[in-house]
């Protein structure tokens, strides 16, 4: 038995020793082999990591990891699509060889945003960027915060507090709270139906301020300011009462002060799309107040809203009582949205909607929603919290970390426009368990379907998307299987059939599906600007919503993957450039597709949710979209230089090999 | 693949084993995997040269690879697996033109031929006879013990039971009862029965060009079928000269031209050497991976030398160190088994954790919190790896180790 006195540095070297065993081993095996030796590699690192100094030798051995091929064969071998918000719970897992491997992908991160280190695909200002999120996703694990997750991970708690300390420690404190804050509101900008983690930053942002030593700055304004509208938006929420010790306070004011708070509540709200749990409080405390001026006025409706409220008074109170809880907060913002676009005043709303609060939910179905929200939500409560916050912001409804872009795209475009059959949908599949559609008259149950893409479902989403997606994707799956042997992209057929009648039959592909290569690029071009650009369809706006196919990219411009997203509209931007609106599944817009096409979801005359580009760089990334037979009187003949640039800058990333 | 060099052999590898395609790869000769057909994606999708062939028993169809591998050009074929050992030899005939070659790898394959030839060339071996049934053990069992003037009630010495066409330690039990005789099942008949002999048992890898030993390593284990390390320690090392000459005796008994042999001995407390058994092909317990830990060459990387025709003897002199004097240390490894009946998870005892020889393990967390009970040797839950300088030191080190849970 060693002395347990040699411990500390001298382990480090014999174990840095070891490594580089392992490792030149690893760099020496061909690709095939390189997870069989990859293992070893693991478990060294795994003992490091908990040594003294055992950090610093990983650090410094990062890159090598990485070049040598720690990572092939699995997800973190691309480190630009590794999510920040996996991290933490990898880093404290049961698997304590993944914990050694995520050690070593963070390490890697931080060699490359300290500048010590080039990887092929991971920018410094990317790799910054995660390690500032990363961080101020585990503001808590940082801190030293006990609690019982922490405390039932033991000694891997303090390993993550330690890596944490190391990465602020070289990157800096100041700059993860300036940037979480600026994070947010990128993301509140954008109004997702998901606000979970965004509260969840916030929460921590708090538990930072709370403290003596939190920085301060304007970063510490910015941050007060996101605290206050989630934890005390009003005068007399202000210092954080506690829900039933507030409701207890408004028996106490006049009508004046009351209508302060309900302006407070409005104001915050709209400015940031966060619900406090106070508005609510306040909101179902103001139902039954004598004639309710404190409803509208606290849900801060203009004049749609107002005239909604007035004549749906009734079934609104009812979506109120029933859908406004401390857990569903975020349905009052839902149901403001929902009263100012409108939509009560189409017929079969108002009705789909009394019908969607007596739901029979199938037991399959509520242990479903259990399973995504804990058990001890209502499952209307849910339900009709998840309606309003869908039909409200249509444009925020996110996919989660599923492969469900297809399913997600279709729950807004209904939301946005078919908001009855979405209803109908969601009645469906919660009694009945299916979804029941039509491909080419062909009759599609999604009960009678064998899993799609996304498995058993996501249970990361909203409480529509866990329900319907499941559905959805099984359908999607199964309308590709009835196309197969047709030649071309299926698309064609399929987004028609999907997603409703709105969806123009002809369709332009930019690849020849069979070779991959491009296909009469030029003409695809040209011919989205005579569907779709103003200047050359004769000033024909885009009435319906359009799925269309884009080839996503990375910030290096490298192709990805093919995408599903919605061209909303086309119109000039703030400086009067053309630029295409769209919506994307994807959780957030705000992308970098690489070689200066920088999605924007704010300051260019973008709505909330909607994501944008200059026409031209859109262009350049879209592969399929549909349209309908032209006008040819009406087109103006597209420049050969406009088409000649969209070529290059689709030549230059995705289409690079398929010419 | 490497770019090979043209003037040198193209050689099949005849079995699946990813560690010698990685070392095969890597190095400068031509080569194609030839194996069972599940490995064709994983060959396409990896670029590697890949032959599908099911390797059941031998039987005619192994002249049409034969030829298939002439048309291909292929110079040797190199077996890494003991079921492999005979189709290599029967290829070779013919690629090779010198028909020898298959029946001298049928004597590897069965176990009693492989003895009568040994004890024929003056090779010093146990008592042993061939089982063809269950009571062809109870016969042997007792009949040792009778020899040994033991009574009636007293505890029996225990027989070694090894069915003839498996390797290593699988197949291999101690048999001390009738009812062990019991547990045996039917599919490991015939078998090859041995007395027991008390002793240092050690087993030796060998590299062979030109009728010559061109690398000699002794791997001394330190309990069968749990660790094992090399090179060993001075003590055995020490009797060098001797084991040097029992290999070159079986390089003659076997008319052995090229290749390599892993050949297993007793060293008994009267000093004298048994000849147990030898195979044709490379070691298991990881044995190569051992060695190229304590020497930095690359055991399968050697094979090919020992194979290739086209090999020169400068080749082979610049590719081996020194023996002994060459090792970097003492590389060892041990099989981990439960020691409980009912195991949770896995956790590496502190002091094998903190032990500085101890360097990474491949074990891998309980699948089922049952444990079965062992059966004849092997089935090991994975391997614990270790390296140090002072073999006692290691080999005190692997033999604690059977003491200790790993897995609890």
């Amino acid at each position: 038995m060693m002395n347990l006195m040699d411990k500390g540095v001298g382990d480090v070297a014999r174990l840095t020793a070891t490594l580089d065993v392992a490792l030149d081993r690893l760099d020496r095996s061909r690709p095939f082999s390189k997870m069989s030796n990859q293992r070893p590699v693991l478990d060294v690192l795994s003992r490091m990591m908990a040594a003294e100094g055992g950090l610093d030798a990983i650090l410094a051995r990062a890159p090598d990891l990485d070049r040598a091929g720690l990572f092939a064969g699995s997800d973190w071998d691309a480190p630009n699509a590794l999510l920040p918000q996996l991290s933490g719970q990898t880093l404290e897992g049961e698997d304590r060889l993944l914990a050694a491997l995520e050690v070593a992908s963070v390490m890697r991160f931080l060699a490359v945003a300290m500048g010590e280190a080039q990887h092929p695909a991971l920018q410094q200002d990317h790799a910054r960027h995660f390690l500032t999120q990363l961080l101020a996703l585990n503001l808590r694990r940082f801190f030293d915060f006990s609690d019982e997750a922490s405390r039932a991970a033991g000694p891997r708690a303090e390993i993550t507090a330690r890596v944490l300390r190391m990465i602020a420690d070289r990157i800096g404190l100041q700059d993860v709270l300036g940037q979480m804050v600026h994070e947010i509101w990128r993301i509140l900008e954008q109004r997702p139906v998901q606000m979970g983690p965004v509260k969840d930053m916030i929460t921590q942002i708090a538990i930072v301020l709370a403290r003596e030593h939190s920085p301060s700055g304007p970063e510490r304004l910015g941050a007060e300011r996101l605290v206050s509208a989630l934890f005390g938006p009003t005068g007399e929420s202000r210092d954080d009462p506690g829900i039933d010790a507030y409701v207890a306070r408004l028996d106490h004011l006049d009508e004046v002060a009351l209508s302060r708070e309900a302006m407070g509540f409005a104001r915050s709200m709209h400015d940031t799309g966060l619900v406090s749990d106070y508005h609510a409080g306040f909101l179902v405390w103001a139902l039954d107040y004598p004639d309710r001026p404190f409803v509208p006025e606290a849900l801060g409706l203009g004049s749609t809203g107002s005239n909604c409220w007035q004549q749906f008074q009734g079934l609104i109170a009812d979506l109120i009582r029933m859908s406004v809880t401390p857990a569903t907060a975020q349905a009052v913002y839902g149901l403001a949205q929902l009263l100012e676009r409108g939509v009560l005043h189409a017929p079969p709303i108002a009705p789909a909607l009394r019908r969607a609060m007596t739901i029979d939910f199938a037991p399959a179905v509520s242990d479903r929603l259990a399973l995504g929200f804990g058990p001890k939500i209502d499952p209307h409560s849910l339900m009709i919290a998840g309606i309003l916050d869908v039909l409200g912001k249509p444009l925020g409804v996110g996919q989660g970390a599923n492969p469900t872009c297809q399913s997600a795209r279709a729950l807004s475009m209904w939301a946005l426009n078919d908001p009855d059959f979405l209803l109908h949908l969601v009645v469906q599949a919660a009694e009945a368990e299916t979804v029941v559609m039509h491909f080419e008259g062909h009759r599609i149950s999604s009960a009678d379907l064998p899993m799609g893409l996304a498995g058993a479902g996501p249970i990361d989403a909203d409480p529509v998307s866990v329900l319907l997606v499941p559905h959805l994707d099984r359908i999607y799956a199964e309308m590709g299987r009835l196309c197969a042997g047709r030649g071309g992209d299926p698309h064609r057929w399929i987004n028609p059939e999907f997603h409703g009648w709105w969806v123009a039959r002809d369709c332009a592909v930019a690849v020849d599906v069979a070779t991959g290569k491009l296909d009469d690029y030029e003409r695809f071009v040209a011919r989205f600007h005579e569907s779709y650009h103003p200047e050359y369809n004769g000033d024909r706006p885009l009435i319906h919503p359009q799925p269309a196919g884009i080839a996503f990219t990375d910030p290096t411009g490298a192709f990805i993957g093919w995408h599903a997203i919605t061209i909303l509209r086309v119109a000039p931007g703030r400086t009067g450039e053309m630029r295409v609106y769209f919506y994307n599944p994807n959780n957030d817009s705000g992308q970098d597709w690489g070689h200066g096409l920088t999605v924007t979801t704010s300051g260019n005359g973008e709505r909330h949710g909607e994501g944008s580009l200059p026409f031209e760089e859109f262009a350049s990334r879209l592969y399929l979209f549909h349209d309908q037979p032209h006008r040819t009187e009406r087109l103006k003949a597209v420049p050969p230089e406009v088409i000649a640039r969209i070529r290059d800058m689709a030549v230059e990333s995705w289409a690079k090999t398929r010419v | 693949m490497n770019d090979f060099n043209p003037e040198k052999g193209y050689v099949a590898l005849l079995g699946w084993s990813l560690n010698a395609i990685d070392a095969v790869d890597r190095f400068d000769r031509r080569y194609v995997v030839v194996a069972p057909p599940w490995a064709e994606d994983y060959c396409k999708q990896n670029d590697i040269p890949f032959i599908p062939w099911d390797f059941d028993r031998l039987n005619e169809r192994s002249h049409e690879l034969a030829h298939r591998l002439a048309d291909e050009g292929v110079d040797v074929a190199i077996p890494l697996y003991e079921e492999t050992v005979e189709w290599a030899g029967a290829i070779n005939a013919v690629l090779l033109k010198n028909p020898r070659l298959l029946g001298q790898s049928m004597l590897f394959r069965d176990k009693s031929l492989m003895k009568r030839r040994a004890q024929l060339g003056g090779i010093r071996v146990g008592v042993f006879e061939e089982a063809h049934d269950r009571g062809d053990v109870i016969r042997f069992l007792k009949r040792v013990n009778q020899t040994l003037l033991k009574l009636d009630g007293d505890p029996n010495d225990p027989i070694h039971f090894k069915a003839f066409d498996k390797s290593g330690t699988a197949g291999h039990r101690v048999i001390r009862t009738p009812e062990d005789v019991d547990n045996i099942p039917d599919d490991e008949f015939p078998a090859l029965l041995e007395s027991h002999l008390d002793g240092w048992e050690f087993a030796v890898e060998a590299w062979i060009k030109d009728g010559k030993i061109q690398f000699l390593n002794i791997s001394e284990y330190v309990t069968l079928g749990y660790s094992v390390f090399v090179p060993a320690t001075p003590e055995l090392e020490a009797h060098r000269a001797r084991v040097t000459e029992e290999i070159e005796k079986l390089i003659e008994a076997f008319d052995i031209d090229f290749g390599f042999i892993h050949p297993e001995y007793f060293l008994t407390s009267d000093n004298k050497l048994y000849f147990g058994e030898v195979a044709y092909r490379p070691p298991g317990f990881k044995a190569l991976e051992l060695i190229e830990r304590a020497y930095g060459f690359n055991g399968y990387q050697g094979l090919v030398l020992m194979f290739d025709p086209n090999t020169t003897q400068d080749e082979i002199d610049a590719f081996f160190p020194e023996e002994v004097t060459g090792a970097k240390g003492h590389a060892g490894c041990f099989g981990v088994y439960p020691r409980r009946r009912v195991v949770s998870r896995l956790e590496v005892p502190e002091e094998t954790a903190n032990h500085p020889y101890f360097e990474f393990h491949e074990l891998a967390e309980p699948m089922e919190s049952k444990v079965t009970k062992r059966t004849a040797f092997g089935t090991h839950w994975g391997l614990a790896y270790f390296f140090g300088e002072d073999p006692h030191q290691l080999r005190d080190l692997l033999k604690a180790q059977e003491e200790l849970d790993f897995y609890v």
